[in-house]
């Protein structure tokens, strides 16, 4: 019983000659992930994809999620390729997209319920419990359009964490926070990616010691 | 919340410009639809708008003709002729008593006797204007209808009458008179008894039915072959300038005011249909209008519609809102302009009803904007879900 539930529970994401089509061969000819046969990322395992600006990283994170679909290749979820991603990533895969993509004319609370109320995943307690963890307790109610860099990821990165997933997948997450912060939602993600039995995907320029890395692939 | 975000996208000038232009359109096509269906018995019992569009004509009478008289009768090459002309939708020809005709009465006290010499015509019953039950004629029975022109009972009244003492009769007075006709020929004779059936304001002549006439001419007729100095003409368009021009050139005679009546019904008609047709330009453009509105709206907020689809709502949810909105405004609009035309249709029919004898017909007013409501909703809701679909799912 216990096995076939971990069977169950068990995800993975595998990528077959993956490729851009805007970038020519020559361009990414040391990549750890495009063009490779297959690269695997499993669930309950954290990668980091390290590329220099101007690599890619935003592409792998986008064409893994499905918003992109500018490549060649073949990404299987779980061995199947032609999954209906819009639905699979209700439950299977949540995105910090490196733009945030929040919305400048709701309120801090307005953009994670936003989210929230399409999985009731957390509760209001909950979303003002972590909006506190990151320092935003007083920003709870100010327009996204009129907060700092800084403060939108922090809003993106919780109101990722208002689903259930099995992956977390992290574009530069990081780029707009100091010391401090970085290491609150460090921890707020650490927990809640053991909460969830999941992996992460985070692309960063440089390496991150916040998280312990199972993989770490040059893009 | 989503809600929120949606509703800022909305250019609410656009929308209060939608909703009045379609409000002005709908106003207009249902009030004249249903103006033209009220209307429309009372047209067609009234004059020969919708129906006949036809007129009497005779060739002139001049000098050399009454020397001559054959030349007053329309040859068989003439009347294929003029069948033949693209303005003649069907023609028909005044079949002519050629037979003595006498109608006298017996005396009474309340009719004065009279004795005078008659003429007869018959044309097919299609073209009279006059509805009546005792317009039939059957050879076991000794009695034949006529139907005289209105006019003649205005002469009696207004002229005759007038100089000769005598009283004035209403229709429904001289319609109770019988009378005697004798009608000889071929050295027999017969008597029949006859009444005033009708009143024709459209064939100028003194009618009895066609079938009367045929047999009558047969059997005591002149000639076997009746001569035709009157045609009544179907018009395709009354209003053609051909018309005119081919009865001048062969000198035929068109009694115009019929013409002229004809023409201005028709032309009142068009100006009906110019006006629905200016309705359906206003509602195309206005569905137009707001459809390209929605479109723009759609394409300008892009972004934020991608966005919601990348945080998990799908294409339906996102369309929604766009959806009832416009469904909301198109929904208030027609209920609006059903309220206000059947407002003005009450007012007309009170107009009409202060001159005219009328009776009230179905009102169509809710059913034509009901189905005009409910297409347009299938339409605007179809193209908003499909361009919502088209833009956030690649």
């Amino acid at each position: 019983m216990i096995i076939t539930n971990t069977l169950c529970n068990y995800m993975s994401i595998e990528l077959h000659n993956v490729k851009p089509i805007y970038m020519s061969d020559a361009e990414i000819s040391a990549s750890d992930i495009y063009l490779q046969k297959s690269v695997l990322f499993e669930h309950n395992k954290n990668y980091l994809i390290k590329a220099n600006s101007g690599s890619g990283k935003t592409s792998i994170l986008n064409f893994i999620y499905g918003c992109n679909t500018n490549f060649i290749g073949v990404i299987n979820y779980d061995g199947v390729s032609n999954h209906n991603l819009f639905d699979f990533r209700k439950s299977k895969l949540s995105y910090v997209f490196q733009d945030f993509k929040l919305f400048p004319d709701l309120t801090v609370f307005e953009n994670i319920q936003l989210k929230n109320t399409l999985t009731n995943y957390k509760t209001v307690e909950e979303i003002c419990s972590l909006l506190d963890e990151v320092l935003l307790g007083d920003k709870k109610d100010s327009l996204v359009g009129k907060l700092s860099l800084g403060q939108k990821q922090r809003v993106a990165i919780l109101r990722a964490l208002c689903q259930p997933f099995k992956f977390l997948l992290l574009d530069e997450p990081f780029s707009h926070l100091d010391k401090e912060n970085r290491q609150i939602i460090s921890n707020i993600i650490n927990r809640e990616v053991k909460k969830q039995n999941a992996g992460l995907i985070l692309t960063s320029l440089d390496e991150i010691a916040l998280f312990s890395f199972d993989k770490i692939l040059n893009l | 919340m989503l809600q929120k975000l949606q509703k800022r996208t909305l250019n609410v000038s656009q929308i209060i410009g939608y909703a009045l232009t379609f409000f002005v359109g709908i106003t207009i096509i249902l009030s004249i639809s249903q103006f033209y269906l009220d209307i429309k018995p009372l047209l067609s019992k009234h004059t020969d708008m919708f129906k006949s569009k036809s007129a009497v004509i005779n060739k002139n009478i001049s000098i050399f003709k009454t020397i001559d008289k054959e030349k007053i009768y329309f040859t068989d090459i003439e009347i294929n002729e003029l069948k033949e002309q693209s303005f003649t939708k069907d023609i028909s020809v005044f079949n002519s008593a050629t037979f003595k005709i006498n109608a006298y009465t017996n005396k009474t006290e309340s009719i004065p006797v009279f004795y005078t010499d008659l003429f007869f015509e018959s044309v097919p019953d299609k073209y009279l204007d006059v509805e009546t039950d005792e317009w039939n004629w059957k050879a076991s029975l000794d009695f034949i209808p006529i139907i005289i022109p209105d006019n003649y009972l205005k002469l009696y009244n207004f002229g005759f009458a007038e100089s000769q003492g005598l009283p004035v009769l209403s229709k429904n007075t001289i319609s109770q008179i019988e009378f005697n006709i004798k009608i000889s020929g071929n050295n027999k004779s017969k008597e029949y008894k006859s009444k005033i059936v009708g009143f024709s304001n459209k064939v100028n002549s003194i009618l009895v039915p066609d079938d009367f006439l045929s047999w009558a001419n047969k059997e005591f007729g002149r000639t076997d072959k009746t001569k035709t100095s009157r045609v009544l003409i179907e018009f395709n368009n009354p209003s053609d300038d051909a018309i005119l021009e081919y009865f001048n050139k062969n000198n035929y005679s068109i009694n115009k005011d019929e013409l002229e009546l004809s023409k201005l019904l028709f032309f009142f008609k068009l100006a009906l249909i110019f006006v629905l047709f200016i309705a359906v330009v206003i509602i195309l453009l206005s569905v137009s209008f707001i459809v390209l509105s929605f479109n723009y709206i759609i394409q300008r907020n892009k972004e934020l519609l991608i966005n919601l689809y990348n945080i998990g709502y799908n294409h339906n949810r996102i369309s929604t809102f766009y959806q009832l909105s416009i469904s909301l405004i198109t929904v208030v609009s027609i209920i609006a302009s059903i309220i206000v035309s059947n407002f003005i249709r009450s007012r007309y029919l009170v107009e009409i009803a202060r001159f005219l004898e009328f009776k009230e017909i179905h009102n169509y007013i809710h059913l034509f904007g009901f189905s005009l409501l409910l297409l347009l909703l299938i339409v605007y809701n179809a193209l908003i879900a499909r361009n919502v679909k088209k833009i956030v799912v690649q």
